[in-house]
């Protein structure tokens, strides 16, 4: 038998970044498309088991719900929607330019978006760090507490326009200061909007203002019970949590990624014969603020008109 | 499928839909979020309840179709990217229906404990 | 020319030049891009953890020949059925002949140098290393008693045991499991060799692809399902916990929406080395092959509508019930589809008694018992008897091992000597594929009656008066056991003094078998054009399998 030969085709020239397995450009920048697509439907339902629990607990409990997302700062959510809009912009103009193979500019726009991105996980650790502060994160032990039993004096991060959660008990904490919160447990004693749904209730004995499981889950012995509600807030900010924890996560890998195209950009790989790195990416950053698209609405702007309304 | 061509893939729609368009895609969604921060403060109880949801999601979906088309180009894509963004959503779909039918029809009251 | 040389019976010399002896340093097997040496390393491994899964299983089956909890105490025998399962699902079921038998053959059969994408191959192989190394390093610090399927509040608020480090063992390896399947779908889009059409595929690659999208669209979600049991043992937040308001339930809904077309990601590629087996060893053209490649699709797509059919008694819906438990109903039809065309297949076929084919038949018979009992198990009058009982340990036994697990014999046996370029002893191979046979069998039938008769699963201890058929049950193992540690021997001392197989020992019509034996790095000499359908034993494909096999039976003593 014929021993093989080094190629086995006809030479022919190979254009930059074709690897061996392909035959020819077109066969690899399908593959890899394909590919992409997959990665991305595994991420989607990767989120959506997310999405999952959320339905449930939303269709649950709505009221904790609405109230938990009330004390979230829809400002802060809305300026990241925006900033990843302008990400997403300026990834695919980078994709543009990289078809045109005009190195600069894609540099440019990929350190745009980078930036953005930057932005985007500044704001999360502003937000992160405000839930921190106002007693807010589910886990006993993740808030700040205060010394001794003694409120402090605001020394940390608090900016002037950020949402505070009415921690303060009523034996608490006073004026400005954040609250006393000696095991940095999660602290919400706000039952207000429960009271305004028994209020509407009573005027209209028809409608349904509570779900069957609020009407179990908020009260004892037919009493509004705090400590009850607050469990169900607190599945609230977990969810926040986590799929907002999980969602920066992916844009930490995003920014990676940014910084190795960037890089590669930067030496002038990329031109109209071979840009599918750059269009990948660029799936990927998309998808990354497709999630969030969903994200904001779903978790900052429940129950707003609860309150303006 | 996977027949031998030798030119490159230089297909003459490579730019799509040029900077004009994505301005106005960029545009679009811009539009689409502040609106839906200002639909949330008005109470919309009053046409059903979770009309205020129905409506986030909406222009959410809205978003992401205009993200998915034109920024992610599914427009120009083949069929088979067609599908597969398709499919995940279906599957997506399957998930949240048959979980939801569980809890939506159990005997002892809607979204009871 | 290829053709021709691919039969030439007196050719048995093995080609200088194979993917085997391409490099020879640790190196070129840790950081390959070959597909065939990565199926190699899984080989390898998941071997290892089939033997490890093994002892678990031999361990249980010691316990249950007395009635009482005498050898392992309830707690530990907790964490042995639980790490059995484990390991045996996730880290051996899971990933076997995609990742071994897929890998190595995709690629040849559709003839195309390698997966469409090397790297993420070799990814998977390091991700499944990784995932399994942790799952493994837990097990040695204590292991888990939360059962294989995790079920909270348990797993989340009172197990003591390695929940978090476990759990995400299986995480990692969900995306090894994740990767390979996405390598396969776009390699059968995008690398088929000309002339290979869709419909001139082997039916084994219709069933990898199905498999694929399964792995695609249902392991993120458990993946995500484990990763919220692992944050809850550490923020102790209580989503799964009733008395808060969080709902166990919920983590049931989204377990089993992975975890059911997870049987599916493991039978589906068994039923596709059946239909090669079948076809190849009756010589004769698969019987309605369009048929068996949509049933194959139609499985994975309906696989996804029926994981309620694992929580009817957990305080789901009726209706709910009701719904799953029709599409379960439904669901069993592309099976039976197969069923009966391999069935017909066989009429009139020119059947030869080979291992191969002896584990293909197995699988009928053996699939067929464990199939039909999933239906006992999916009608919700029944389900309130059976349910946690041995019967439902029975009929997961009867499709996994009686199917996957042959199936995934059969496949190696098949395969060895294009693998291996040698041929394994057929003496051995039927005598160890009886006693795997008979012994399981005896294993498990006995099962399906205990369960009937009430002995609850996941106990150390039983009532005295079912003591007999336990003891049927483990003596059975036992022959299980022995019939299964035979093939590593006679496999392994064949690579050492087998025979020569050269390119086509079988004299079949399938593209692997133009190439040669063990094949070369880049597969084929010369891409190959495809101008024959499948399963063609006629002069249509292009060889003279008759006229080959004449001159075989004349030379061969």
């Amino acid at each position: 038998m014929a021993t093989h030969a080094e190629t086995l085709d006809h030479e022919h020239y190979h254009p930059p970044g074709l690897q061996h397995q392909f035959e020819d450009m077109k066969q690899q920048e399908e593959s890899v498309s394909i590919g992409m697509w997959l990665f991305l439907a595994q991420e989607i339902m990767f989120f959506g088991g997310l999405f999952t629990v959320y339905l449930v607990f939303r269709s649950r409990f709505p009221m904790a719900f609405a109230a938990g997302s009330n004390h979230l700062d829809a400002f802060w959510g809305g300026l990241n929607t925006l900033v990843l809009i302008v990400s997403s912009l300026t990834m695919a103009l980078t994709v543009y330019y990289a078809q045109k193979g005009n190195r600069n500019m894609q540099v440019i726009l990929i350190v745009l978006t980078m930036f953005f991105g930057a932005v985007f996980l500044g704001v999360k650790a502003i937000e992160y760090t405000d839930k921190y502060n106002s007693g807010l994160v589910p886990v006993t032990g993740l808030n700040k507490r205060a010394v001794g039993g003694e409120a402090h004096a605001s020394t940390n991060f608090v900016l002037p326009f950020e949402t505070r959660a009415s921690a303060t008990a009523a034996e608490g904490g006073h004026g400005d200061a954040p609250y006393v919160n000696p095991k940095g447990d999660f602290v919400w004693t706000d039952t207000s909007l429960i009271s305004n749904a028994l209020k509407e209730q009573a005027a209209d004995p028809e409608g349904s203002y509570l779900t069957t499981a609020e009407r179990y889950g908020y009260f004892s012995n037919g009493n509004i019970d705090a400590n009850k509600f607050r469990d169900k807030v607190r599945i609230f900010f977990w969810i926040y949590f986590v799929m907002t924890g999980l969602h920066a996560l992916h844009m930490v890998v995003g920014l990676g990624l940014m910084a190795w195209l960037g890089w590669k950009a930067w030496l002038g790989t990329y031109g109209p014969d071979y840009y599918m790195p750059v269009e990948m990416s660029g799936l990927y950053w998309h998808f990354v603020d497709i999630v969030w698209i969903f994200l904001f609405p779903l978790l900052y702007l429940l129950g707003r008109h609860f309150i303006h309304a | 499928m996977a027949n031998k061509q030798h030119e490159h893939a230089h297909d003459e729609e490579h730019e799509h839909i040029g900077i004009p368009g994505y301005l106005g895609v960029f545009a679009v969604l811009v539009v689409g979020t502040i609106l839906t921060y200002w639909v949330a403060t008005v109470d919309l109880d009053w046409i059903f309840p979770g009309a205020n949801t129905l409506v986030a999601l909406l222009i959410a979906f809205t978003k992401m179709t205009c993200v998915m088309l034109f920024f992610m180009h599914v427009y120009w894509s083949p069929k088979l990217i067609w599908l597969a963004a398709l499919a995940s959503f279906f599957w997506l779909a399957i998930m949240f229906s048959y979980t939801m039918g569980d809890y939506l029809t159990r005997s002892s009251g809607v979204f009871s404990p | 020319m290829q053709n021709v040389d691919a039969l030439d019976a007196a050719y048995n010399d093995r080609p200088t030049k194979n993917y085997l002896n391409n490099g020879y340093t640790l190196k070129s097997w840790l950081l390959t891009k070959d597909h065939k040496r990565i199926a190699i390393m899984y080989l390898v491994s998941v071997s290892v953890f089939f033997l490890m899964g093994g002892l678990y299983a031999a361990t249980i089956r010691l316990e249950l020949l007395t009635p009482a909890s005498d050898l392992l105490e309830s707690g530990t025998y907790n964490k042995v059925f639980t790490q059995h399962g484990i390991l045996m699902i996730f880290f051996f079921l899971i990933p076997s002949i995609p990742a071994v038998l897929g890998n190595f053959l995709l690629p040849i059969m559709i003839g195309a140098k390698d997966l469409a994408l090397p790297r993420i191959n070799l990814l998977s192989l390091y991700l499944y290393w990784v995932g399994g190394a942790l799952t493994l390093w837990a097990l040695t610090q204590g292991g888990v008693d939360t059962g294989w399927t995790f079920y909270t509040p348990y797993s989340t608020s009172f197990s003591n045991t390695f929940v978090m480090a476990v759990g995400l063992g299986i995480f990692i390896n969900g995306f090894s499991s994740i990767l390979t399947g996405l390598n396969f779908i776009v390699t059968v889009h995008t690398m088929r060799a000309p002339g290979m059409t869709w419909f001139r595929l082997p039916l084994f690659v219709w069933a990898q692809y199905a498999t694929s999208l399964i792995m695609v669209l249902g392991t993120p979600v458990v993946a995500i399902t484990i990763l919220l049991v692992a944050i809850e043992r550490v923020a102790r937040v209580g989503i799964f916990d009733p008395s808060i308001g969080g709902d166990p339930i919920l983590f049931q809904h989204l377990f089993w929406f992975y975890s059911h077309p997870a049987v599916y990601i493991m039978v589906l590629p068994g039923m596709g080395v059946v239909s090669e087996l079948i076809s190849n060893f009756s010589r004769k053209k698969i019987f309605g092959y369009e048929f068996i490649a949509f049933s194959s699709i139609a499985i994975a797509v309906f696989g996804f509508l029926v994981w309620g059919h694992h929580m009817f008694v957990s305080g789901q819906s009726i209706y709910a019930g009701l719904v799953f438990s029709f599409l379960t109903m439904v669901v069993a039809i592309p099976s039976a589809i197969k069923m009966f065309n391999w069935s017909a297949t066989l009429y009139k076929g020119s059947i030869s008694f080979d291992t191969p084919m002896l584990y293909g038949l197995g699988f009928m018979g053996l699939f067929l018992i464990g199939g039909l009992t999933g239906l006992f198990l999916g009608s919700m009058g029944l389900v309130v008897h059976l349910t946690d009982t041995y019967f439902v340990v029975a009929h997961f036994h009867y499709v996994m091992v009686g199917g996957q697990v042959i199936a995934y014999l059969g496949g190696i046996h098949y395969w060895w000597p294009k693998i291996t370029g040698k041929m394994y002893s057929e003496f051995w191979g039927k005598v160890s594929a009886m006693l795997i046979f008979v012994g399981f069998n005896l294993t498990f039938f006995p099962q399906f009656i205990l369960g009937y008769l009430g002995m609850p699963r996941r106990y150390a201890s039983y009532p005295a008066e079912m003591q007999v058929l336990n003891i049927f049950s483990t003596a059975g193992a036992s022959v299980l056991g022995i019939g299964l540690l035979m093939p590593v021997i006679y496999l392994a001392h064949s690579l050492f003094y087998g025979k020569n197989a050269g390119p086509n020992p079988w004299m079949l019509p399938g593209l692997e078998w133009r190439t040669a034996s063990p094949p070369p790095t880049e597969n084929f000499e010369t891409t190959p054009v495809v101008t024959w359908e499948a399963y063609e034993f006629g002069e249509e494909s292009g060889l003279d399998l008759e006229g080959a096999r004449r001159r075989e039976s004349v030379t061969t003593v």
